[in-house]
């Protein structure tokens, strides 16, 4: 009995700090979002109010040092990454199809594999840097073009792995039997699997949609200084507004959190691990 | 008419004849054309500046072929190489112990409190570096919150608040992200384990660090071996992070020494140079990824 007190004791202390480390950092981003005057070293702000939130919305004009509007920033963002998951998904969904369902020679789609694992494995950052030099050729750097090169790439390995996995995952027979009936491949694939598909492709839409939303690296050295997505607003602020920094940083948790809350389900644990490099 | 009846039969089975080979031809090629958009982007986007950083390390800046990058890297940088690979695999470490522990905890303990720790966890996973960056800078910083909690609590001196913007806030940073990812890859690997495993374990009188050392972790081998992989290769190249929370003051990652290198000396022979020691770094683990990825197929 008194064993069993001590453990629960124990529990609920050890559960104490996990709470805290969890939350606290997350917490301390909220409080600094709404402070307006917090002197070292009292517990709280002494003021607090809103007005960061609205100067960052452009709601109220500001004249505070470090202060951007991230309306444009927000709406540069979320236009690219709507298109980079278009193009993505319209070249990821034909080739998972062919990786899970199609006769591919085992050498080359061998090969094919480790050219989709290796950006997995090793660091981006110094492709990143080469697709730069290569961009600077072609007139690519600066631009969104370039930009939405670069969030294509970091979104179509994991488009790739997920639809292949999601493809492979449908019985086989349902598409011969539909085929057996006198339909088309293409018929087949339109009325059978891809219905029976969606959930995972929407799934691996959305998670295209974040990596795109949160991309920093390729952005930092192919869009900068001209293409100022959401997060080089918020790396901009960083130094300069704390108020102004954490606000863009709750701005862009807000879908990540949201979204993946709905599609976790669909995806699998490895795949998770890919969310903002 | 017999005769007849057996030519159209015939001219019949030609035209399937025909008509079979074409499709079928035509289903020859087209896993090559559904493919092929996707293995051009990589090719071009990917493998070729992939391939590029190592062919460029060797250029010196006179654009002949040496060594110059990589001596130069060495002077300056080796130290940064050194903790770059410390801070990385300390952090590794300790995520990979913790998120064990968690897992275990989560596995073998029923109740509200381990059922609330078993889906708050995941939080983390979810956040761009991004903005775990932003979140670290306003949570380590010398008049942040974590220092005001402690000042508050007695445990350090409130005029000399702890410097956290190093290796020190790095590796908390780092630990808050991938913990809670390995978490999840572990607990997937924990629930195959049947519960009768461990009741006959404990049953012959096996206790809680021998089921740990002699059941979950022996068996969850490979699974536990994948997200020590995937963190460590990731935080190798996490350069989001360090970028905010250190910046400019040294030591600081290799990530960070390459967008100064690229940023303020246009000097890409040792940005270069740098990639390929990060490559390095991941490369024992990064063949070890892909091999057992290959063997377990991709998406099974």
């Amino acid at each position: 009995m008194q064993k069993s007190f001590f453990r629960k004791t124990i529990e609920i202390i050890i559960f104490t700090v996990f709470i805290f480390f969890l939350f606290a950092p997350l917490l301390s981003l909220g409080i600094w979002s709404v402070a307006l005057r917090w002197y070292w070293p009292h517990t709280l702000p002494q003021k607090i109010g809103f007005d960061y939130w609205l100067q960052a919305l452009g709601i109220t004009k500001s004249l505070t040092l470090g202060a951007v509007n991230v309306v444009p920033a927000f709406l540069l963002s979320l236009g690219i990454a709507i298109i980079v998951v278009i193009i993505t998904m319209a070249i990821a969904i034909p080739a998972g199809y062919a990786l899970a369902k199609l006769k591919i020679p085992a050498l080359l789609k061998g090969i094919i594999l480790i050219l989709f694992l290796l950006p997995r494995a090793f660091p981006q950052q110094p492709v990143f840097l080469n697709l730069m030099l290569m961009f600077n050729k072609i007139g690519l750097t600066g631009t969104v073009l370039g930009v939405i090169f670069v969030h294509i790439v970091v979104g179509l390995v994991f488009a790739v792995w997920i639809t292949a996995s999601t493809f492979s995952s449908i019985p086989p027979e349902l598409e011969e039997a539909a085929r057996s009936v006198g339909a088309t491949r293409l018929k087949a694939f339109f009325k059978v699997t891809l219905p029976i598909s969606t959930p995972g492709l929407i799934a691996s839409a959305v998670f295209v949609f974040l990596t795109s939303m949160d991309e920093f690296t390729g952005t930092f050295f192919v869009g900068l200084p001209f293409v100022t997505t959401l997060p080089m607003t918020l790396y901009s602020a960083s130094g300069s507004n704390i108020q102004f920094a954490s606000v863009i940083a709750i701005l862009l948790l807000i879908p990540s959190i949201l979204f993946m809350i709905v599609i976790q389900k669909f995806l699998k644990a490895e795949h998770l691990g890919g969310m903002g490099g | 008419m017999g005769n007849n009846l057996k030519n159209e039969l015939a001219v019949g089975k030609n035209e399937i004849g025909v008509g079979v080979e074409r499709p079928h031809s035509y289903t020859n090629i087209l896993p090559y054309i559904l493919v092929f958009p996707a293995v051009m982007v990589i090719l071009l986007l990917y493998l070729y500046p992939f391939l590029a950083s190592f062919w460029k390390s060797f250029i010196s800046k006179e654009g002949v072929l040496s060594l110059a990058n990589y001596e130069k890297t060495l002077r300056i940088y080796r130290y940064d190489i050194l903790f770059t690979l410390g801070v990385t695999v300390l952090s590794t470490f300790i995520a990979t112990v913790a998120s064990i522990f968690v897992a275990v905890y989560l596995r073998l303990s029923k109740g509200w409190l381990s059922n609330s720790v078993g889906i708050l966890y995941r939080l983390p996973i979810f956040l761009p570096f991004v903005v775990i960056a932003q979140m670290m800078r306003s949570f380590l910083a010398p008049h942040g919150v974590l220092n005001l909690f402690l000042a508050k609590l007695n445990l350090i001196d409130i005029e000399n608040p702890l410097q956290l913007f190093n290796w020190v806030g790095l590796t908390f940073g780092f630990v808050w992200k991938e913990a809670p990812f390995m978490i999840l890859i572990i607990c997937g690997g924990f629930q195959m384990i049947d519960d009768s495993y461990i009741e006959a374990a404990r049953s012959v009188g096996a206790k809680l660090p021998q089921i740990i050392t002699k059941i979950l972790i022996p068996m969850n081998k490979p699974t536990i071996l994948i997200a020590v992989t995937l963190v460590f290769c990731s935080l190798v190249g996490c350069f989001s992070f360090p970028y905010m929370l250190i910046g400019g003051k040294s030591p600081v990652t290799i990530t960070v020494d390459i967008a100064h290198r690229v940023n303020y000396f246009g000097d890409y022979g040792v940005a270069n140079a740098l990639g390929v020691f990060s490559y390095i770094m991941v490369s024992l683990l990064a063949l070890y990824y892909v091999r057992s990825m290959m063997k377990k197929g991709l998406y099974d």
